[in-house]
C-alpha cells in the first residue's frame, strides 16, 4: 500500500465524525428551504458514513489500528483519534443501525412528530450520530467529555422532539440526571489529570503504571467517580431512573436509537478508561470489579422484574434494556477473555434486538394504535412480517439457540466459569427465564389467542382474523424491521465475523 | 490534620463542598429552576477544581516574557479546557430552561411535585 493511500485511510475516522457534524448544522437551513429534502439528505450522510466505516473495518481487521492526530498536533498535546478493532466494529454498528433507523424515520417522523419540528429532529439525530462515533474513536479524555455532552444533549432533544407533556418531562429529567452524570465524569477526568498530567489515554496508562502506588486513595476516588458518572449515563441499575421514562415517551425511532446505541457508547468509553487507562492491575486490585458484578447481577434480575409488571409495551422494552445493560456490565466485571468478549458481543446483539423491538412497537402503534402489552390479539395475522421480526428478537432476548442472544449469554456463562464464579450461570439462566415470562405471553397472544377473550371485535369476524394479511405499514418502515431481524439471526448463526474484531481488542486488553 | 496543609489545599475543599451542595440541590429541590441552579453550582465547582489543579504557587500567567525567560508559569491547559466546560454548561442550562418554559406553559408552575407524573 503506498503512502498516499495510507494517509487517506488515516483521515477516514475523522471524516466519520466531521461529516455528520457539518451536515447537522446545514439541516435547519435545509428545513427552512425544502423540508422534504431533509430525510433523504440525512439518509445519504448516514449511508456515506456507513460505507466509510466498512472501509475502516476492512483495514483495521488486518491488525493495523488507525491513529490520527487531529490537525497535526502530536498525541501528548493534541487530540488523538485511535481506531482499534473494537472501535471499528462499534463504528460499523452505530452507522448501520442508524441507517436502518433513518430509513424507518421517513414515515415514522411524519406520523409521530409535528411537521414544524421534523427539521430539528434530523439536526438532533445527526448531532447524536456524530457524537456517538466520535466517542467511540476518541482517545483523548477531555475530547471524550465534550462528545459525551454532545451525545447527551442531542439525545435529550430526540426525546423532547415529540413535544407532548410526558416527553418534555422525561427529557428534562434525562437532561438533569445526565448532566449530574457528566459532572461526575468531568471531576474524574480532573483527578486523572491531577495524578498523571495527561489527557491522552495511552499516555495516562504509561504514567499511571508508574505512580499508582503513590496515590492509592486518589485512584479509588477517581474510579468511584467514573463508576457513578458512567453508571448514570449508561443506566446501570440503581442509577437507571431516567431511562424508562425517556425511552418510553420518545418517538419510536428515537427510542430505538437511545436504547440500542446511546447507552452503549458510554459503556465503550467506560471500558476504554477502565481497562486501557487504569489498566488491568488496578482493575483487579481495587474492588471495582466486585462492585460492577454485584450491580450487574441486581440489574439483570430487577430490570426483568420491573419489565414484567409494566403494562405499556415501550415501557416494558425500556426496563428490558436496564436488564440487558446488566449483561454487558457483567461481562466487563468478569474481566476474563470470554466474559469481556461476550459483554462486547452483547452490545452488538442487543443493539440489533432492541432496535427491532422498538421499531416493531412503533409499527404496531402506526397500523393499529395499540400500545399495551395485552392488546396483541390477532396481531400475528394482521401484521405477519412485523410480528415475525418481533418474535425473532424476543427469542433472541430470551437466549434461544440460533438467535444472537444465545451466543452472548453462552459466552457470559463461559466467562463466569473462567472467573471461578459458577453461581453466576444460575443468574444468567434465571434472567433469561424472566425474559421469557414477559415476552412469550405477548407472542402467544399474537398468534394463538383464544377467540373468547378477543377485545378487538371491530376487525370483523374471528374467521377473518385468522387469515394472514400483508402489513399495512409503508415499505420504508417494513424494510428496516426485516433487515434488523435478519441481522439478529445472522449474529446467532455466524457470530465469528464480529467476534474476530472483538477478540483482537480483548487479546490486547487482557 | 495540619492547618498549613488545609490552607494550601483550600480550593480543593471548596470545590468538593460546592460539588456536593450542587448535586444535593439537583436531586432534592422540588423547584425546577433551583435544580438548574444546582447544576450550575456543580459545574462551577468543577471549573474551580480544574483551575486549582493548573495553579502553581508563585507562578505567573503563561505569557512569554523575554526579560524572565525561566519564570515559573501557571499551567494554562486546565483553564483552556474549562472554556469548553463553560460552553457546555451554558448550553445545558439554556436547553433545560427552554424545557422548563415549555412545562410552565403546560402546567402553570415550575414546582415539580405538583405535576411530575413520572417518578
Amino acid at each position: 500500500m503506498d503512502r498516499v493511500d495510507l494517509d487517506t485511510i488515516k483521515m477516514l475516522p475523522f471524516y466519520c465524525v466531521i461529516i455528520p457534524l457539518i451536515a447537522s448544522f446545514c439541516m435547519p437551513v435545509l428545513a427552512r428551504w425544502k423540508k422534504e429534502y431533509c430525510a433523504p439528505f440525512t439518509t445519504a450522510v448516514t449511508a456515506a458514513v456507513f460505507i466509510i466505516t466498512i472501509i475502516i473495518g476492512n483495514h483495521v481487521i488486518k491488525g493495523r489500528a488507525i491513529s490520527y492526530a487531529v490537525s497535526g498536533w502530536r498525541p501528548p498535546w493534541g487530540i488523538e483519534i485511535l481506531v482499534d478493532p473494537l472501535s471499528a466494529v462499534m463504528m460499523m454498528l452505530i452507522a448501520g443501525i442508524s441507517l436502518c433507523i433513518m430509513v424507518y424515520s421517513f414515515a415514522a417522523v411524519k406520523y409521530e412528530l409535528e411537521r414544524i419540528v421534523s427539521g430539528w429532529y434530523y439536526t438532533a439525530f445527526l448531532l447524536c450520530f456524530s457524537g456517538m462515533i466520535g466517542l467511540v474513536v476518541s482517545n483523548d479524555l477531555f475530547n471524550m467529555y465534550v462528545l459525551i455532552e454532545i451525545t447527551g444533549i442531542s439525545a435529550c432533544a430526540l426525546v423532547a422532539a415529540k413535544g407532548t407533556r410526558l416527553s418534555t418531562e422525561a427529557a428534562l429529567k434525562y437532561l438533569l440526571l445526565a448532566t449530574v452524570g457528566s459532572g461526575f465524569i468531568l471531576f474524574g477526568i480532573g483527578f486523572i489529570y491531577m495524578i498523571t498530567g495527561h489527557l491522552n489515554i495511552t499516555f495516562i496508562a504509561i504514567e499511571l503504571a508508574q505512580v499508582r502506588d503513590q496515590y492509592p486513595i486518589l485512584i479509588w476516588t477517581t474510579l468511584s467517580f467514573f463508576v457513578v458518572g458512567f453508571g448514570v449515563k449508561a443506566a446501570l441499575f440503581p442509577l437507571h431512573l431516567w431511562l424508562p421514562d425517556a425511552h418510553s415517551s420518545a418517538p419510536s425511532p428515537s427510542s430505538a436509537i437511545l436504547s440500542s446505541l446511546v447507552v452503549k457508547v458510554y459503556i465503550i468509553a467506560f471500558v476504554k478508561i477502565l481497562l486501557i487507562a487504569f489498566g488491568l492491575e488496578i482493575f483487579h486490585e481495587t474492588f471495582i470489579r466486585h462492585l460492577i458484578i454485584v450491580l450487574a447481577v441486581i440489574a439483570m434480575l430487577a430490570g426483568s422484574f420491573f419489565a414484567f409488571v409494566q403494562i405499556e409495551l415501550k415501557r416494558r422494552l425500556a426496563y428490558s434494556t436496564v436488564a440487558q445493560i446488566g449483561y454487558v456490565f457483567l461481562g466487563i466485571g468478569l474481566g476474563t477473555p470470554w466474559g469481556l468478549a461476550a459483554g462486547m458481543l452483547h452490545i452488538v446483539v442487543h443493539a440489533f434486538m432492541k432496535t427491532c423491538l422498538f421499531l416493531c412497537a412503533g409499527a404496531i402503534a402506526y397500523q393499529t394504535g395499540r400500545k399495551k402489552v395485552n392488546e396483541f390479539t390477532g396481531l400475528g395475522y394482521l401484521m405477519p412480517f412485523t410480528m415475525g421480526a418481533f418474535t425473532i428478537s424476543a427469542f433472541s432476548m430470551v437466549g434461544i439457540p440460533l438467535f444472537g442472544g444465545f451466543i452472548s449469554k453462552y459466552g457470559l456463562a463461559l466467562g463466569s466459569l473462567e472467573a471461578d464464579l459458577p453461581l453466576l450461570i444460575l443468574v444468567i439462566i434465571l434472567s433469561g427465564l424472566l425474559n421469557a415470562t414477559y415476552y412469550f405471553p405477548m407472542i402467544g397472544q399474537a398468534y394463538f389467542s383464544q377467540d373468547g377473550d378477543s377485545n378487538h371485535g371491530e376487525h370483523g369476524s374471528n374467521e377473518a382474523q385468522k387469515k394472514f394479511k400483508r402489513d399495512e405499514i409503508p415499505l420504508s418502515m417494513l424494510i428496516p424491521i426485516v433487515v434488523v431481524a435478519l441481522g439478529v439471526i445472522y449474529l446467532g448463526i455466524f457470530p465469528g465475523t464480529i467476534l474476530k474484531f472483538i477478540n483482537q481488542t480483548v487479546a490486547v486488553l487482557l | 490534620m495540619d492547618l498549613e496543609l488545609i490552607l494550601l489545599n483550600f480550593p480543593y475543599f471548596v470545590a468538593i463542598i460546592l460539588f456536593s451542595m450542587g448535586t444535593l440541590i439537583v436531586l432534592t429541590q422540588p423547584n425546577l429552576v433551583k435544580k438548574v441552579i444546582g447544576i450550575n453550582i456543580m459545574e462551577t465547582s468543577i471549573f474551580l477544581f480544574f483551575i486549582a489543579v493548573g495553579n502553581m504557587h508563585g507562578g505567573v500567567p503563561p505569557i512569554y516574557d523575554p526579560q524572565f525567560p525561566d519564570a515559573l508559569y501557571v499551567n494554562p491547559l486546565p483553564s483552556v479546557l474549562m472554556l469548553t466546560g463553560i460552553v457546555v454548561s451554558f448550553s445545558v442550562t439554556a436547553f433545560a430552561l427552554a424545557l422548563i418554559v415549555k412545562l410552565y406553559i403546560y402546567y402553570g408552575t415550575v414546582c415539580a411535585p405538583n405535576f411530575m407524573k413520572l417518578k
